[in-house]
């Protein structure tokens, strides 16, 4: 036997695929799946949120007590006159539960629908609202978002995205990291088409309290303007909520399908000084 | 949305600088292992072919460490998901083996032969899932010496 040197003519050692095309495939299979598992434990949500009535859920939540701290609570003034406007679209809308209010003295923009039905005001949008219709519109989204079940919908879909991350967690971090930001983003989508929903429950609500759904594009106009002038900003009223320009255009183009008219708005200061 | 891209960032970085290191290390191989092609290196426990006697035998050895760049290892997490071949380590363990055993014959340019070519590899940084991994590879074998010259002593 003969020894003969030579070197081999192929390396059969290793893969001679290209990396990108083996991470394009992978990343697809990774993204695909999350995103399908998120649709689908999404989907499982919204048929638990629909089996449960209005009812069982005033009771649910009537028994927890969750002690909700946003800050100072504002004057009993300020309590009384929201709850008041907000008491007056009791006869528009069949919302089975009591909605009480609390106005927090903050600088945010913002409010938000509480399990259970607490509304919470904060401070910031009564300083940059005029008319008690713009104030009345964005209480009808809160509304809007009781009656659509968006706070059980957003609960529901907050555990399905930590179990989910939990469950990632286990691989490597980078990763997780990338998937939970894949699934944020689709959770950030979904909001937005659940705030377009409320969107549009406010403004049937508007229009059936005044007969017209003046004032409704008021915060966003108020927002807009403030945006121009901050540019950024602790407003986290924009992390979910749809562009505002794009929310303005939708409320327009609804208002004409449904012949909603436009009327004089009436002052939030007339009736009460805050 | 900050972290995606700075993963993104990495895997790129990752991949650029992988690639440029991976391809100029293949290149110094394919040389090398060219200039080395005349000293006769087997796991055999005995000498090849017919060779005088044997003046000096001693143990040689070539070590060498890589480490995964980012973008392989991320490449190589995501094929933890899915299973299968992980084929962004294998061009990374073949460069590993065959840098090492160049090593060697490096570290003997007048042995005649080596024999009983042993390959070990371990990882760096075992367990330790956070930090970026790398390979040792270590090859030893026994170089041998005869009387005859080198150009003679290639068993023909
Ligand atoms: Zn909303």
């Amino acid at each position: 036997m003969k020894y003969q040197s030579s070197l081999p003519e192929h390396n059969d050692n290793v893969s001679h695929q290209h990396p990108v095309r083996e991470f394009a495939l992978l990343m697809l299979g990774v993204i695909g799946f999350i995103l399908l598992s998120f649709w689908i434990l999404g989907f499982f949500v919204d048929l638990a949120v629909d089996s449960i009535s209005p009812k069982d859920e005033a009771e649910l939540f009537a028994e927890i007590d969750i002690d909700w701290d946003f800050g100072e609570k504002s004057s009993i003034q300020k309590q009384t006159r929201v709850q008041q406007i907000l008491d007056a679209l009791r006869l528009c809308h069949d919302i089975p539960f009591a909605t009480p209010v609390t106005v927090v003295e903050s600088k945010d923009i913002n409010a938000m629908a509480l399990p259970g039905g607490r509304i919470v005001v904060f401070s910031g949008l009564l300083d940059s609202i005029k008319s008690s219709n713009g104030l009345a519109f964005v209480l009808a989204h809160e509304l809007g978002h009781f009656k659509n079940r968006d706070h059980l919908r957003s609960i529901g879909r907050g555990i399905v995205l930590a179990a989910l991350s939990t469950l990632l967690t286990g691989a490597n971090s980078s990763i997780s990291q990338m998937l939970t930001s894949t699934m944020t983003l689709g959770q950030a989508k979904y909001s937005q088409s659940r705030e377009s929903k409320a969107d549009e429950t406010a403004l049937q609500i508007l229009n059936c309290h005044y007969g017209h759904v003046g004032g409704a594009t008021e915060l966003f106009e108020a927002l807009q303007e403030q945006e121009g002038a901050w540019n950024f900003g602790m407003l986290h009223y924009f992390d979910t909520h749809p562009e505002l320009q794009n929310r303005i255009n939708a409320i327009y183009h609804l208002s004409k399908e449904r012949d909603y008219q436009v009327g004089k708005t009436q002052s939030l200061d007339n009736s009460v000084s805050f | 949305m900050e972290n995606l891209a700075i993963v993104a960032v990495f895997i790129a970085l990752g991949y650029f600088f992988g690639r440029m290191a991976e391809s100029r290390h293949y290149q110094s191989i394919h040389e090398r292992e060219q200039a080395f092609l005349h000293l006769p290196t087997t796991s055999s426990k005995k000498p090849l072919g017919h060779i005088g006697p044997i003046t000096q035998a001693r143990l040689v050895q070539g070590n060498v460490v890589i480490s995964v760049d980012y973008f392989k290892r991320f490449l190589a997490t995501l094929r933890n998901i899915f299973g299968g071949t992980i084929q962004a380590y294998e061009t990374l363990l073949d460069r590993a083996r065959r840098e090492a055993v160049l090593r060697l014959k490096e570290s003997c340019p007048d042995a005649d032969q080596i024999i009983n070519l042993r390959l070990e590899t371990s990882s760096i940084s075992k367990g330790d899932t956070e930090r970026i991994g790398s390979v040792e590879v270590l090859a030893y074998g026994t170089a041998i010496y005869s009387q005859q010259n080198t150009s003679q002593a290639a068993p023909q």
